[in-house]
């Protein structure tokens, strides 16, 4: 009762420091507003003209875009304080898979925009699901995706081939190093950035599914990630000596400098290279994962999806600013803007820094990063460069039993719900 | 009845204070702790698991790396802050040249955020450092110190105490402050050295301050965090992170808000218990001087 | 007085420095060096541009090829620098007032009577006790309860401070206060004033140094934070600086030489304060407030 009290105490107060109200769907203008809050910083000005030209052309609808910095965190405790935006565009991530399983998102399935989209990135959007879902609760709009970034020129000077397999990888590598330079630069300092490596080998050797399959009590880490294990640790005598001093952004710099020939990273890291060298000129490739080409797979997910909250009062104008922002033109302005590939159906230009994945992206031979289905809270990345760093025989049954056994434990409740799921459905 | 008027008096003074800790502090404190008893996520439904959380964190072997590297830091980080700051505010109290300039230097640290605190020293520790350690033939230098298990630590405790002697070198000058300097007078007279001096009247008359500064310190080093997010991010190969970096990163950005605030309160208690111990040990000090 | 001014008033001729004193100096000279090369290599970094990024010694530590404040500007226009920095303004100094003198009230009222009295011994474990609370824990809880109270503004965050900042202050005030002897109270008390105008006109400007001092800490720890602003704030009009300068970096990337002019221009008002307060704290016993 003391809170209602001090309530009593402070409104006055408090009156004077309020500013514009919130929550209502009805704007001052009669318009109808609808909030899209995302969590793209870095394109808050491509949202900015989405924004304008939304309004330019819309009479009865405004569309307001926030793009908060630690949006993720901001959008929280928006949740806590039960202050809904009406579309959030997040990532395909474990974020998103929470939010989904407190129930927080309308099903928009019967929105006409579900077909427009790349069956292989709406297949993500089902995996993303906790517990299985019915219905569809996010529309993906861009993806990025993960391979290895390489020096163009250094490449042409020298005649050094794009590898298409594990061996020829490793054969290069041996060359560039003759030639004094070293192969890959890996900034494992900050954890995160282990993860990249990870996911693409991980996209070759394991299935799409594995997490919820282990969850299931189907199989383990311990026999599906053997490979990826294996092979992420060789990484480490191609690259500079002692890694776990550099970080992302040491990586970037070195890379952009001519340190290295190859950064295995995600198209992501573009702008921060060119940042330091804007004449550089970056190719990519697939990561050569496979004695086959054919078995390569592309890490690639969705880096920017859009849902409609629950809690939304005007569904129709949601859906009109979907149309929107999912119009052609809009789609190719965001991908070049963003360096972003869309996950839309269609003849889209891309990123021509993409070039040497362009066809895995078209055909649809891609693989979702594996960590958008770890818990954050477990530190998989944390445990992956603990055992890069971990010299000892049993390095790896160390690393995948551990893997083992925390994820039924960070995710205990989840297996438990999942049980009750399956016998349900029985 | 006079005496009735005053302690109204007091109370009365006491009671804004009051009201807004209890307010803000206690209340959402019994919150979060009522939360450590659900799988709460930090919004969304939960649901109650009783003492499921607290059984946990004693089987958790994060938790204790935790608690192992929090104190180790905390114990190193409290006394050299306290000697340095104590020797440092002497210095800037004593008769000396710049002494505002020297004092505005002396304070930049605590002010720098993290994001520049962070870049600075991971240079430093990345490139400069072992360069000096390769030019002067000084082997366990000559790799970075952030990039070891073994070392990581003293890097973090480098830029902790950086930062920190700072605002404890406030205090203890504002400390001295209170000193009667004609006390000096009086044993300059008696032929006291600087050391009899310092131990016999400087020191006594400080130690209230040493107990404020001891208590803030060890929280400080306790709670450690800023340095952790900017340095290492709990690596290399978890050997870094703290106590608040755990309940911070798997209680707000994970999806562990319950067991995080279990994680919190068990803390808060062991941080209670810690300070209630030198406040007391502090407090018989003072009784005896 | 003579003794003051000897003690306190630096840079006058007919004061000496003793052999010690350029000593002590010339020590504390060379203990700067590890605050001003950092310092050195942030302003180097603030005015390059991310072309000139390297990781090599020579080139971080060389001077930028060409001299310009363009950093600092565009740091300025993505911050919005003078809306943001007068928020900080407002959050920062309405948080020290409030500490002055609600903290200083209650640190007066346990001081004098914990020795005495158990009740306000209690109390005074009670408050300093919240010191040890993790953030962490009361970070949702408190995004909620302000949302109730509409307290979801500058408002908010500003008591969240003063309560924040409370523990360590109310510590403070009674530590000082154990230096200041009773008989000046037991004087006044004589001379028939209450206990309210006691502490307004005798104690409360004695204990100068102190406020000064409890400013300082204040204002250090609400000036740079970032969490409060961001949990309760955040999405608002409100920007703080700090928040604002969380503009640098994105999820792939920080743009370094911009985030890190925004930083040098936001230490410049902290550490004016902080000199002034400085003079304070040793201003308050050169007029001879406190004597044995």
């Amino acid at each position: 009762m003391r809170k209602r009290r001090l309530a009593g105490a402070m409104v006055t107060a408090a009156f004077v420091l309020l500013t514009a109200g919130c929550g209502s769907s009805a704007g001052s203008n009669g318009k109808t507003v609808v909030t899209l809050f995302h969590y793209k910083l870095e394109a808050s000005d491509t949202f900015r003209k989405i924004q304008e030209r939304f309004n330019e052309t819309h009479d009865d609808i405004e569309l307001k875009i926030e793009s908060p910095n630690e949006a993720i965190t901001v959008l929280k405790t928006r949740l806590v304080r039960e202050d809904y935006p009406d579309i959030v565009g997040i990532g395909g991530d474990i974020d998103y898979s929470n939010f989904l399983d407190a129930d927080l998102f309308m099903d928009i399935s019967d929105f006409e925009g579900t077909g427009w989209i790349k069956p292989e990135y709406m297949e993500m959007e089902e995996q993303l699901e906790l517990l299985p879902k019915d219905g569809t609760y996010a529309l993906p709009y861009m993806a990025n995706c993960a391979g290895i970034l390489y020096n163009r020129d250094m490449f042409e000077e020298n005649g050094w081939e794009i590898p298409g397999t594990w061996s020829e990888f490793l054969e290069l590598c041996e060359e560039i190093r003759a030639a004094g330079i070293t192969p890959i630069y890996l900034g494992l300092k900050d954890t995160w950035t282990c993860m990249s490596p990870w996911n693409s080998l991980a996209v070759s050797f394991a299935s799409a599914d594995v997490c919820s399959r282990v969850s299931a009590g189907e199989t383990t880490f311990a026999v599906e990630y053997a490979e990826t294990a294996e092979k992420i640790k060789a990484l480490l005598d191609l690259c500079e000596p002692n890694p776990y001093a550099y970080s992302y952004n040491d990586a970037c710099i070195a890379f952009a400098r001519g340190e290295a020939a190859m950064y295995p990273i995600g198209s992501y890291a573009a702008p921060q290279i060119l940042s330091v060298n804007p004449d550089m000129n970056i190719g990519s490739f697939t990561f050569p994962a496979h004695e086959d080409e054919a078995d390569n797979v592309l890490t690639s997910g969705v880096d920017l999806q859009f849902s409609v909250m629950k809690e939304c009062k005007n569904k129709e104008a949601a859906y009109e600013v979907l149309i929107f922002l999912y119009e052609d033109e809009l789609v190719q302005m965001y991908a070049d803007e963003q360096n972003a590939i869309p996950c839309k159906e269609g003849d889209f230009t891309l990123p021509t820094i993409l070039d040497g994945m362009k066809e895995y992206l078209e055909s649809g031979r891609v693989g979702d990063f594996h960590d958008h289905h770890y818990p954050s809270e477990m530190s998989v990345s944390g445990m992956i460069q603990t055992y890069l760093m971990d010299n000892s025989e049993n390095a790896a049954e160390t690393f995948l039993s551990r893997f083992d056994t925390e994820w039924v434990r960070y995710n205990r409740d989840l297996i438990a719900r999942l049980k009750e799921y399956e016998e349900g459905t029985k | 009845m006079k005496k009735s008027v005053k302690i109204n008096t007091y109370v009365l003074m006491l009671l804004p204070a009051l009201i807004l800790f209890a307010a803000f502090n206690t209340i959402p404190l019994f919150t979060g702790a009522y939360y450590s008893l659900t799988n709460y996520r930090g919004y969304g439904s939960y649901d109650f698991v009783g003492l499921r959380n607290y059984i946990d964190l004693f089987q958790d072997s994060r938790v204790g790396g935790s608690y192992l590297f929090t104190f180790k830091y905390a114990i190193t980080g409290t006394i050299l802050v306290n000697v340095l700051s104590l020797v440092l505010a002497l210095g800037l109290n004593s008769r000396i040249r710049f002494k505002s300039l020297l004092r505005g230097i002396y304070f930049i640290p605590n002010i720098l955020s993290g994001l520049v605190v962070g870049f600075i020293f991971g240079f430093f520790f990345t490139y400069i450092l072992p360069a000096i350690g390769a030019a002067l033939g000084i082997g366990f230098l000559s790799s970075s110190m952030l990039a070891s298990e073994k070392t990581a630590w003293i890097g973090v405790l480098i830029v902790g105490v950086w930062q920190a002697v700072a605002m404890n070198t406030i205090i203890y000058i504002s400390g001295l402050q209170t000193i009667p300097t004609d006390i000096y007078e009086a044993s300059a007279i008696d032929g006291a050295g600087k050391w009899e001096t310092f131990r016999s009247l400087t020191l006594p008359l400080m130690v209230p301050f040493v107990s404020i500064n001891l208590i803030l310190s060890t929280k400080n080093m306790l709670m450690v965090f800023d340095q952790i997010v900017a340095l290492t991010k709990g690596g290399p190969a978890q050997s870094t992170e703290s106590i608040s970096y755990l309940i911070y990163n798997n209680g707000m950005s994970g999806g562990q808000f319950g067991f995080q605030s279990a994680n919190a309160v068990v803390f808060f208690v062991v941080i209670v218990a810690i300070s209630v111990t030198q406040m007391v040990i502090t407090g018989k000090k003072e009784e005896q001087l | 007085m003579n003794w003051i001014r000897a003690r306190f008033c630096l840079g006058e001729k007919e004061e000496k420095l003793s052999k010690s004193g350029v000593i002590i100096t010339t020590l504390l000279i060379l203990g700067c060096l590890t605050i001003l090369i950092p310092l050195y290599m942030t302003i180097v970094i603030a005015l390059k541009s991310p072309a000139e990024m390297t990781n090599d010694i020579r080139g971080a530590l060389s001077l930028p090829s060409t001299f310009s404040l363009s950093n600092f500007a565009e740091a300025m226009e993505i911050t919005d620098f003078w809306h943001s920095l007068a928020n900080s303004f407002i959050i920062t100094g309405a948080s020290i007032g409030l500490a002055l003198v609600i903290h200083s009230m209650a640190g007066y009222a346990i001081g004098r009577n914990m020795v005495r009295k158990k009740g306000f011994r209690l109390v005074y474990f009670y408050i300093v006790s919240g010191m040890f609370v993790p953030f962490a824990i009361l970070m949702m809880p408190l995004v909620k309860e302000t949302a109730i109270l509409g307290l979801d503004n500058m408002l908010g965050v500003i008591l969240l401070y003063t309560v924040f900042y409370m523990p360590m202050n109310v510590m403070l005030y009674c530590g000082y206060l154990k230096n200041v002897p009773m008989e000046i109270e037991e004087a006044a008390s004589i001379d028939g004033a209450s206990v309210w105008k006691t502490f307004w006109t005798i104690l409360f400007p004695m204990m100068k140094p102190m406020h000064a001092t409890v400013a300082i800490l204040t204002a250090l720890g609400t000036w740079n934070d970032v969490m409060t602003p961001l949990v309760i704030i955040s999405g608002s009009e409100s920007t703080t600086l700090p928040l604002a300068q969380l503009n640098f970096q994105t999820q792939f990337g920080t743009n370094y030489n911009l985030a890190f002019a925004s930083y040098l221009l936001a230490l410049i008002p902290i550490l004016i304060f902080y000199i002034v307060c400085q003079k304070q704290i040793i201003g308050g016993i050169a007029n001879g407030a406190v004597k044995g």
